[in-house]
């Protein structure tokens, strides 16, 4: 039996039916949609955020204390300290050092212009800065001289700035108190960071030295940033660091150490791999929505299997063969579960472009993964559809032609 | 039969239809005439016995070689459920020639010629569904002729007619054989039998009375 007229006879099956047909697909299309839609936003999201970590440039490397991811993240390891980072400093023989910054973090109530506010404090030195170049809305990062002197100066993250004084008012010179004491606003800054903005922009900043003095808990250093001349060169100097630091730690050969390091590059790569399992995980987790669209092609097919048992029956009677019927009913599945899969497809990269759109990030859309689909979509229609189709062929003829 | 154990529906049947007969199988529901249709059809095989159509011995068949013999020797006509529902009279009386793997300009042409043959040429674009009940059967005779087969087969064609479209009918099926084929009518009515040349009687399946020659 020719190609040509099977596919054109089940294209007339389905249209003759096509609610049910509809219904049908839809298993299909919001299956195949969430897989394409799920695949490129995930693959998007990693894109935006090697993009904004990439923004920071990929020459510097941070150490955070404790000996664990979950331990630096708590702050609840103390195991690097200012000394630590006076030490790094001074050792002339980290020659690709550029700068070393650091910055220790608290909450605390902060008050300005008879409002309060509990917000994230930053002990930073003014370096940091350098590595995360934060746009300066208005005046300038507080200099190294202030941090030398101690002083009791603040940059203000633009939404905090926002939140005491109202929007685009002129802020530098004004008081703000943190606990009990007074600081002078010398600068408004806003993250270059979309990413990182969201806390950035509503924190305070302070120069490391009046952190320490003045902050609860200031003495205890969060992270440490250290930028190099060369970055070819930056896995050298981790380990340089890293052995210095063990050193200082009077760790033993068999002893872990006690602080984590990791370059950006480490850290872009660490949340790709993890942005990727996780999109792959959600991926296989909307394929079984597939599995769940399969079923319901089978079910309708064994449904039109059987209200048309006197057609097959009259087809069988006219010289239809076993393979006839079979390829009949299973390329009606495959077209089912085909054109569902093309609409899912249109879905899912019409929602990707939409949630680009919405959440900025960019529209990617792979055409593997759409071929993929496609060719998902088809082999689910005709793995589903193989029983019941094998049900018409194997029919008896009189059986089928006496069925009411 | 269908399924589960076989049962004796017919027996002890010797029956020979020569080519260009025009017979006609006679007797009450239950009778056997049924099953003797299915298996001059080709649908069904003897538990015991043989069947040779055309000279050929096709008792032991497998659904398939069978498939293939209605198809080329066996022109069906059904009492209903002729036609292909929501299919035009075109694709239906194509049909048995896809399956034969005859080329789209022959099937085009048979068609045409086959339409014309039984009066109903100006339907061919219309759908099953927009035919009355004669119109239906004349489509199908059109498909069972399409093959040039060994025998048409029609199993009660006016079961679902009135007497008028009847005779139309029975006289079309008349003209064929007059016109050569060999043509076969099952029924249960005296009316319809007596179009044919040949009247088979069959009664607790077996033949009871056969008169005529079938010419």
């Amino acid at each position: 039996m020719d190609y040509k007229e099977l596919f054109i006879s089940a294209f007339q099956a389905l249209r003759s039916n096509f609610m049910r047909t509809f219904l049908t697909m839809l298993g299909i299309i919001i299956g195949i949609s969430s897989v394409i839609l799920i695949f490129s936003i995930g693959q998007g999201a990693v894109a935006f955020v090697t993009n904004e970590l990439s923004s920071f440039g990929t020459n510097f490397f941070q150490i955070n204390p404790g000996s664990s991811a979950l331990a630096s993240l708590t702050g609840g390891a103390e195991t690097i300290t200012t000394q630590d980072v006076d030490a790094i400093r001074r050792n002339q023989s980290f020659t690709n050092i550029q700068e070393v910054g650091a910055f220790v973090t608290s909450t605390l109530t902060v008050s300005a212009n008879e409002i309060d506010k509990t917000l994230l404090i930053y002990g930073m030195s003014p370096e940091i800065s350098d590595m995360l170049k934060p746009n300066m809305v208005q005046g300038e990062f507080y200099s190294e001289e202030s941090n030398l002197e101690a002083q009791r100066v603040v940059v203000i993250g633009a939404k905090a700035a926002e939140t005491f004084f109202g929007k685009d008012a002129n802020v530098i010179g004004e008081k703000i108190k943190i606990g009990n004491k007074t600081y002078r606003i010398v600068g408004v800054a806003r993250s270059s960071s979309v990413l990182f903005g969201s806390f950035f922009d509503n924190a305070i900043f302070i120069p490391f030295n009046t952190a320490r003095n003045e902050i609860p808990g200031g003495v205890h250093i969060r992270e440490v940033d250290i930028s190099v001349k060369n970055v070819n060169l930056i896995n050298d100097t981790i380990a340089q660091v890293t052995a210095f630091l063990r050193d200082r730690h009077n760790l033993k050969e068999k002893d872990q150490n006690d602080f984590i390091v990791a370059s950006a590059t480490d850290a872009i790569s660490t949340i790709q791999t993890i942005t990727n399992m996780l999109t792959l995980v959600i991926v296989a987790i909307s394929a079984i929505s597939l599995v769940v669209g399969g079923v319901g092609v089978m079910n309708i097919m064994l449904v039109s299997v059987t209200e048309r048992t006197k057609e097959i029956g009259l087809l069988k009677s006219i010289g239809a063969l076993e393979r006839d019927i079979l390829l009949q009913f299973l390329i009606e599945a495959a077209v089912m579960s085909g054109l569902g899969g093309i609409l899912g497809i249109l879905v899912g990269i019409g929602g990707a472009f939409l949630v680009s759109i919405l959440f900025g990030i960019p529209f990617i859309v792979n055409p593997v993964a759409i071929l993929i689909a496609f060719g998902v979509s088809m082999m689910v229609g005709i793995i589903f559809g193989i029983y019941p189709a094998r049900r018409a062929a194997k029919l008896s003829p009189i059986d089928a032609l006496r069925y009411e | 039969m269908g399924s589960g154990e076989a049962y004796v529906a017919i027996n002890g049947i010797s029956l020979i239809i020569g080519e260009g007969q025009f017979v006609s199988i006679m007797g009450p529901s239950g009778s056997g005439k049924s099953t003797l249709m299915h298996i001059l059809g080709a649908l069904d095989t003897v538990t015991t016995g043989t069947y040779l159509l055309k000279g050929k011995n096709i008792t032991s068949y497998t659904q398939d070689e069978l498939a293939k013999i209605r198809n080329k020797d066996i022109g069906f006509v059904f009492q209903s459920f002729n036609l292909l529902p929501r299919t035009s009279v075109f694709k239906n009386v194509e049909r048995p020639m896809i399956y034969a793997g005859i080329k789209p300009q022959e099937r085009k042409e048979r068609v045409m010629h086959a339409l014309e043959l039984v009066g109903i040429a100006d339907k061919v674009n219309n759908l099953s569904n927009q035919l009355s009940g004669g119109q239906i059967q004349r489509v199908a005779i059109a498909r069972a002729l399409i093959m040039n087969p060994a025998i048409i087969l029609a199993d009660e064609p006016t079961g679902n007619l009135d007497s008028t479209t009847s005779h139309e009918i029975m006289t079309l099926l008349h003209d064929l054989h007059e016109k050569g084929s060999t043509v076969a009518v099952i029924t249960h009515d005296e009316k319809i039998a007596s179009f044919a040349h040949r009247k088979i009687q069959i009664l607790d399946g077996k033949i009871t009375k056969d008169e005529g020659t079938g010419f």
